[in-house]
């Protein structure tokens, strides 16, 4: 059924629906509204489960690192500096092999204090091993986090549901919300692995000297290797139940186009408005929203962006020194390819910025009417002074 | 749920675990610093003048281990039921939990642990000392003289305790209202004193003759006698006024029924506030009269309150001049007093005459109790013998065979619970003179004191549990007040205002069992492990063992982080540096 639904709430009707066990959380703008209607679930026994209130976000991933690796469900969810807290604690995550989900909501990082929509918060925590899905709405965000849980439980690695700050955590839009039996049937219950078990004690996570430690990161790198295939397989399983599916990247008018846009989040919905204006005036563009972005998906990437002439990637993030991230990383997976085509890096939309129609229209004709790029990365919309 | 485990099966999943336990890993060594379990002093225990363990008790009687409870406090103090109707609480006043939201209930709670005692007959379950041969003649059964027997008794001593009237309980039969204090909850208490060994020989007044000849016949006097002669005014007409200790005799053994009209009671001691409290209830319409200022009446505050409720009035700063009669009644003329400074002698305003102003009311009659003295010069220890001890609630003088003096002839405060302190004192010095000798007494009272003193613990004398506590007396700030939340504290249940005009009903009721649980749970229980467990819980290498019912640290795996310390809610454990 249908529910007019802020996106921070879908994600908690998700977790809800998920049958999760454990939960801690700090509080943190944009993401707060997610763990409170939670913690109120826990309180008032809607959910079956227990909310750890602690002291910083690093307590709360700690708390569910305990958690999950005692064999339960559990949620943690956290933006900007909160994650950047976590940060020693996301290596901790993947390297136990903890299917923990977090939904992660893009804000910047301070100074400047700034509460709005970026993404070089969770695009920081790329090297951590996490497996990242970036959303574009709320049926969507609230559909990733409950396929999260079915990918992350068959890998054993963590997974961040990531959605913008206003764009999407408060933005009111309509969310079909199953029954809790059709859940069930996608999402059965966790069971673990691997778990602590008090009458066979054991010991997790102690030294790991030189002869084994590199075995052990190569693990984590072939799990991630199976990440594509298992999340196609839950796609399906989803689309068979509940009649919607994402995929890893989505692509619009992709088969004939000579300029391809890559965008991410809620500025994708934007860039479909402006790519089918521009075709009606008959320029031969397409756009790749990309959804997965750990691992990154490079086969599908080459595959799908070998025919354009040019791709213009737009970054609302940035890597300084360097470029955009989403461009860096499209670049290194095209660098090795036959054929790879000019990457025009765009950054805009930071801090919160509207990304209009008419700067996804101007990075449009900007990249048609050059050869190759201006600069490895082009800053557009900024003002003087 | 399958394809999603077929799929897992080929995720390998090499992590690093270990069956082999980690106790290879002696974290111990890296400690510098150690936990310890030492239980401190509470404030309550150290204010109470009979030193009961009062955290203790609490946490007993919570734990619905009345028994233990009982034998706690009896061993310290003979008359709980008593005390928790008749003292002042000096526990209260210094009750850590005031800071937080209210003072714990403690009269309340230990009245109700002494109405259990009655009620099931629970009694010290101490192994008494065995005879040691040695006899003690106590003169007078009031409070002190009959702790005095308690305690003497339970060292080993034969006790034979005279007294001049009829029945044994000195003020708690012959001077303490009904109201306050009904006859068969004294009665009882005596009664389990007289089942540890104490004699008692009443309708015997002691005289110096008879002094004489009990030296010879006894290792030791104790004389408890108490202020058997009220003091004078020194005015004109003064023989025309009733004595206020002969006035509460007599109703005690009820001989007074009812006294309509005026009354007038001069004097501000706790005599005086209830021979006023009870003439209220005999339907007299009182008014005290005192020289000094409300606040400087040596009576206990929440008394004067309570006889101001139930409508005495107080007529402060005025002087008595003289008594006359005039048509059968009488005149009572007074002087105007004014405060003149402050003084040291306990804070009390002294007063002087307030210029020519007098004042003359007119009542059916008037009550003087403005205080009281020994009743003979053999009643006052003697000052000639260098070897006398003055200790805080007794005189010991040395002579053969030695004698004690206690109760209200020796005690500051003159209080039920300071004539017990008195008897205890003398019964453990009496003890070290008879064994050690003279020279040891003082330190030996001093290893036993509570807190930092003057009361005293038998169960330290005995060297039991609480031998080994620290002195240090727990104060607010070293409480972990995170594991309180604020409660309204339980108040008894009491008699309305006008019911108790006409009767000697008990004004307050015993706790009820809810009652009592629930206030009993607000005690902080300072200084006391509870075994509330936080230690061993909150412990992050699991090094706190439990061995029965007693925690212990595993010194071979603390690495002396604190955080048991730090967590005990109650100041019962410590951390100390390792050298």
């Amino acid at each position: 059924m249908k529910h007019v639904l802020e996106g921070s709430h879908a994600v908690s009707e998700a977790v809800r629906l998920a049958k999760v066990q454990v939960m801690s959380a700090y509080p943190i703008t944009p993401q707060t509204h997610i763990v409170e209607a939670l913690s109120e679930y826990c309180s008032d026994g809607t959910m079956n489960a227990r909310f750890l209130c602690v002291e910083s976000e690093h307590s709360a991933m700690a708390a569910v690192i305990g958690a999950s690796s005692a064999g339960v469900r559990t949620f943690t969810a956290t933006s900007s500096q909160g994650l950047a807290l976590m940060h020693e604690l996301l290596h901790w995550t993947s390297a136990a092999r903890l299917p923990i989900v977090m939904a992660e909501v893009n804000r910047a990082l301070a100074p400047g204090w700034n509460i709005w929509m970026d993404q070089t918060d969770s695009l920081a925590q790329r090297d951590t091993g996490w497996i990242q899905l970036y959303c574009e709405d709320g049926q969507e965000v609230f559909d990733t986090t409950l396929q999260a849980y079915r990918l992350a439980e068959t890998v054993n690695l963590p997974v961040m549901v990531v959605l913008d700050a206003f764009f999407l955590s408060h933005t009111f839009e309509p969310v079909d919300i199953p029954d809790q039996k059709l859940v069930d049937r996608f999402l059965p219950p966790f069971s673990p692995r691997i778990a602590l078990d008090t009458s066979d004690p054991f010991a997790m996570g102690q030294m790991a000297p030189p002869n084994v430690y590199m075995e052990m990161r190569y693990d984590i790198q072939k799990a991630m290797e199976q990440v594509p295939d298992i999340f196609a397989k839950v796609e399906e399983e989803f689309m068979e139940i509940f009649g919607r599916t994402y995929g890893m990247m989505e692509k619009i008018f992709c088969d004939d186009a000579k300029i391809i846009l890559i965008i991410t989040g809620t500025a994708a919905s934007t860039c479909r408005k402006v790519i089918s204006d521009l075709r009606s005036q008959g320029e031969k563009v397409g756009m790749i929203k990309l959804k997965m972005f750990r691992p990154f998906p490079t086969d599908l990437i080459r595959k799908h962006l070998i025919q354009a002439q040019k791709i213009a990637v737009i970054d609302r993030n940035f890597s300084f020194g360097a470029s955009g991230i989403f461009a860096q990383e499209i670049r290194a997976a095209l660098y090795n390819n036959h054929v790879h085509p000019p990457v025009f890096g765009y950054i805009t939309g930071l801090g919160g910025r509207d990304v209009t129609p008419e700067i996804l229209t101007e990075i449009y004709w900007n990249t048609k009417n050059s050869i190759v790029p201006e600069n490895e990365s082009m800053w557009v919309g900024l003002t003087d002074g | 749920m399958t394809t999603d485990s077929k799929y897992a099966e080929k995720i390998s999943l090499f992590i690093s675990r270990s069956n082999i336990s980690t106790e290879i890993n002696k974290t111990g060594t890296w400690r510098y610093v150690r936990p310890k379990y030492h239980e401190k002093t509470a404030p309550c225990s150290a204010a109470c003048p009979a030193g009961e363990d009062i955290a203790r008790i609490e946490m007993l009687l919570y734990q619905g281990r009345y028994q233990d409870a009982v034998e706690t406090i009896l061993l310290e103090n003979p008359f709980p039921s008593i005390c928790g109707r008749v003292c002042f609480h000096p526990c209260e006043a210094v009750c850590n939990r005031a800071g937080f939201d209210d003072s714990v209930a403690i009269h309340a709670l230990e009245r109700f642990i002494g109405d259990i005692a009655i009620r099931d007959e629970l009694t010290l379950k101490l192994k008494k000392f065995p005879e040691n041969g040695k006899s003690v003649c106590i003169v007078g059964a009031g409070p002190s003289g009959l702790a005095a027997g308690y305690f003497l008794s339970l060292l080993g001593y034969t006790c034979d305790i005279y007294e001049a009237r009829s029945e044994p309980g000195g003020i708690l039969r012959w001077g303490i209202p009904r109201y306050r204090l009904p006859d068969d909850v004294v009665a009882s208490e005596i009664e389990r004193i007289k089942k540890t060994g104490v004699k008692i020989i009443c309708n015997t007044p002691v005289t110096q003759d008879f002094l004489e000849n009990a030296k010879k016949r006894y290792h030791a006097i104790f004389i408890g006698c108490g202020h058997g002669r009220s003091l004078k005014m020194n005015i004109p007409g003064e023989n025309m006024a009733v004595d206020g200790l002969e006035f509460l005799n007599l109703l005690c053994k009820g001989n007074v029924v009812s006294s309509n009209g005026t009354a007038a009671v001069i004097g501000g001691g706790n005599t005086a506030i209830d021979v006023a409290r009870s003439l209220v209830r005999l339907g007299t319409t009182t008014t005290l009269v005192y020289r000094r200022r409300k606040q400087d009446m040596p009576a206990f505050k929440a008394e004067v309150e309570m006889a101001e409720k139930e409508g005495v009035r107080i007529v402060e700063l005025y002087s008595p001049l003289k008594i006359s009669e005039d048509n059968g009644e009488y005149i009572l003329s007074l002087q105007k007093m004014k405060t003149s400074g402050m003084v040291t002698d306990r804070d009390r305003a002294r007063v002087v005459p307030d210029g020519q102003s007098t004042q003359h009311l007119r009542f059916h009659k008037i009550i003087v109790a403005i205080g009281a003295e020994p009743s003979a010069p053999w009643q006052f220890p003697s000052r000639k013998n260098d070897e006398t001890l003055y200790l805080s609630h007794c005189t010991f003088t040395v002579s053969d065979p030695p004698v004690l003096f206690g109760g209200d002839l020796t005690n500051t405060v003159k209080s039920v619970t300071d004539a017990v302190a008195s008897g205890k004192q003398a019964a453990m010095s009496l003890d070290v003179f008879l064994k050690e000798g003279r020279h040891i007494i003082k330190d030996r009272l001093n290893s036993c004191l509570v807190g930092n003193g003057p009361a005293l613990s038998m169960e330290c004398y005995l060297e039991k549990k609480r031998w080994v506590r620290n002195p240090h007396i727990v104060s607010y700030s070293d409480i972990n007040l995170d594991y309180f939340s604020q409660t309204l504290r339980v108040e008894s249940e009491s008699l309305a205002i006008n019911k108790r005009m006409n009767s000697f009903d008990e004004i307050e009721k015993t706790f009820t069992i809810i009652q009592a649980m629930e206030e009993t749970r607000r005690c902080f229980n300072c200084g006391i492990c509870n075994a509330c467990d936080n230690c061993r819980i909150f412990c992050p290498e699991i090094a706190v063992i439990l061995k029965g019912a007693k925690r212990q640290i595993n010194l071979d795996y603390c690495k002396g982080c604190g955080i048991c310390v730090f967590e005990c809610p109650r100041s019962a454990m410590d951390l100390e540096e390792e050298l």
